[in-house]
């Protein structure tokens, strides 16, 4: 039998979001709802009108999967490939997978944690329109983490210390700067954390961090890296117009939020370009086939495009972070200083380190006029010299924290690169130090936040990092084996320099080229 | 709703994290940093943990050389001349006497400066090395 139906007509697309998306929510009756939405007045930011969100991605859920479906298939089509094709054998150096290492132990998990962030911030803004974008930024992180996992796990058969990222990153040392980090932003409330997150990070810095890595690898050969970059870069580009969004929509919505936004943006500027000295490091340290200086990206993609960035949001009385100046000073240092650090530690780290050939080391006195000769070079000669000896040098005692960004205290004055930069602070009758005053200034303005912090250093002194078998008071004749073992790092080789590495025995065994000294 | 003075911090309800680094977990010891100025071949000043009662002498003696002894500059130290701080102000040790002594407390910062060995502060144009 037939029955007549009348043909609705399809609705467009600007509709169908609509009704796809802000549609689909509701006003809450059993409960007020602020109830419902307790998180988003805590922090002081007022909103009179959450229809004046615009919506930044104009996607609804169907075409989302449909767009991601596509873009899985093609990247899982490459990983396939790459793998079949023993894909590592063409990189450039063996030296290069230790960027990949750097990448899957201290970025990839920052992905999922910003998964577990947007989730968070999803529920609980009471905008609908908002509330959907985090959603569906939640998934794209989630996405970013498996697809990262998936490809690196082929290097993972072949190379050393990539077998146990999110272990790593609750305990190793140099892990808590990443994770010290986000746990920061997304304790914080949801404003706070698209702040820190989406505006900060995603819109002000992700380019230092993306366009690095990714370019990286296909100047070194790495295809596998480049495709889930590429898979990434259409998502990260719906994440910076949140970020920036979000940003204009407090702003106009209270002249009362401008101070409390200014605040957190001199407040995650720093810790962000605080963490991208890791970026920094793997930039002029770590790739065999370098793109660009660290100076270079810096002056590029903050210099010129944040200068931009701050001059339009000047309208509505936000002036640059507060520590712009002295980033910009430190674009001379950080990688070096960074590096330094790796190289003297690398035996405790899940990485290989080494001293630059005389190629890198000329191009690192080219890129840094006024830095790499005057600063940098001789202290690199020195190690080099003892290698020669076969006296490598690791320095066996651990290095002071900084209590806000946990990197060890290893940035100089501004103004001064022979003087280490050291501020304090008393609380409650406790001293804490900082590398900076914009660490200081973030610790002063909620201590209570950070005297909790788990810095490694002090834990390991605590007792908090050894096996179970072991006495934390007397941990035996070699604290730092216990140490690694707690780690799960394989002294000798998961660490340690890279001409003594298996990485590089195996890779030139592979590649048929004879055994070198040391290897 | 909670942001109050008291609390030092802003969070949606009382949240009162306790103090990681008091110096009761440190198995009778108390943290010192300690920095040799100018001296960047270490990355870092170092944290290490010492008994309050360790002599200032035995800090020079023992302590640090066992930090600092790998620097080409080390051995040069000549102790009279070197110039002393608790963080920013400088005082002159007595080396018989122990760091509580000398008021310095948990998580003091020792930092000292050497005269004629100037580490990072030697002029690379005179092909001293400068580290």
């Amino acid at each position: 039998m037939d029955i007549p139906v009348k043909k609705k007509k399809k609705l467009g697309l600007k509709p169908r979001y609509a009704v796809m998306t802000r549609g689909l929510s509701w006003d809450t009756s059993y409960q007020p709802m602020e109830k419902v939405f307790p998180y988003d007045e805590f922090e002081g930011i007022k909103i009179h009108d959450w229809d004046k969100w615009e919506d930044p991605f104009r996607l609804t859920m169907e075409a989302y999967w449909k767009y991601q479906g596509e873009k899985d298939k093609k990247l899982y089509a490459v990983i396939d490939a790459f793998a079949q094709n023993n894909g590592h054998l063409g990189v450039s150096d063996a030296r290069y997978v230790n960027a990949l290492k750097l990448f899957i132990q201290g970025v990839s998990p920052l992905e999922y944690y910003a998964h577990r962030g947007f989730a968070h911030a999803g529920r609980h803004f009471t905008g609908a329109g908002v509330r959907v974008a985090a959603q569906m930024q939640s998934i794209d992180e989630l996405r970013h983490y498996q697809t990262q996992a998936h490809t690196i796990s082929h290097y993972n058969k072949y190379f050393n210390g990539m077998h146990d990222n999110i272990y790593w990153f609750d305990r190793v040392w140099y892990l808590s700067v990443p994770k010290s980090f986000f746990e920061d932003a997304y304790s914080g409330g949801p404003f706070e954390f698209l702040t820190a997150i989406s505006f900060s990070f995603e819109y002000l810095l992700t380019n230092l961090l993306f366009v690095p890595f990714m370019s990286g690898a296909a100047h070194n050969g790495d295809m596998a890296t480049v495709t889930f970059g590429f898979s990434a870069q259409s998502d990260e580009s719906r994440h910076m117009t949140l970020g920036i969004e979000c940003i204009k929509f407090m702003l106009e919505q209270d002249p009362a939020n401008v101070p409390i936004i200014q605040r957190w943006m001199d407040k995650w500027f720093w810790r962000g370009y605080r963490l991208l000295t890791l970026v920094a490091m793997m930039q002029d340290y770590m790739l065999p086939k370098r793109v660009m200086s660290w100076k270079e990206a810096w002056e590029m993609y903050a210099e010129s495009n944040g200068g931009a960035l701050f001059k339009d949001l000047a309208r509505y009385g936000i002036r640059e972070p507060k520590g712009w100046k002295d980033a910009c000073e430190g674009k001379d240092h950080i990688s070096h200083q960074a590096w330094g650090t790796f190289y003297q530690y690398s035996h405790v780290a899940a990485m290989h380190t080494w001293v630059p050939n005389a190629d890198e080391m000329e191009w690192l006195s080219e890129k840094y006029p006024q830095s790499f000769d005057r600063h940098y070079k001789s202290r690199l000669d020195h190690w080099g010299g003892m290698q020669k000896r076969d006296e490598r040098w690791f320095n066996q005692h651990l290095p002071m924290l900084c209590q806000i960004c946990q990197v060890p205290m290893m940035f100089t004055e501004p103004g001064d690169a022979t003087k280490i930069c050291f501020r304090e602070t008393l609380f409650e009758d406790q001293k804490y130090h900082f590398c900076s005053d914009h660490c200081k200034e973030i610790f002063e303005h909620e201590p209570r936040k950070y005297v909790q912090a788990w810095l490694p250093v002090h834990q390991i002194y605590q007792g908090s990092c050894f096996p179970d078998d072991i006495n934390p008071e007397s941990p035996g004749d070699s604290p730092v084996r216990e140490v690694l073992r707690y780690y799960g790092i394989k002294g000798g080789q998961d660490n340690g320099d890279f001409d003594a590495s298996q990485d590089r025995k195996n890779f030139d065994q592979w590649l048929g080229k004879k055994p070198t000294k040391g290897a | 709703m909670t942001s109050n003075k008291t609390n030092y911090l802003k969070s949606i309800g009382h949240y009162h994290p306790p103090t990681q680094d008091t110096e009761d977990k440190f198995f009778g010891n108390q943290l010192t940093y300690l920095c040799w100025e100018n001296h960047l071949m270490y990355c870092a000043p170092f944290c290490v943990p010492l008994p309050p009662s360790l002599p200032f002498g035995a800090l020079v003696r023992d302590v640090l050389p066992m930090l600092y002894g790998e620097h080409p500059e080390f051995e040069q130290i000549d102790w009279q001349r070197v110039r002393w701080s608790d963080s920013d102000s400088v005082f002159m040790p007595d080396f018989g006497k122990s760091l509580k002594n000398h008021g310095l407390g948990h998580k003091s910062l020792i930092r000292f400066i050497t005269p004629a060995l100037e580490g990072s502060r030697n002029h690379i144009d005179t092909q001293t090395q400068a580290f």
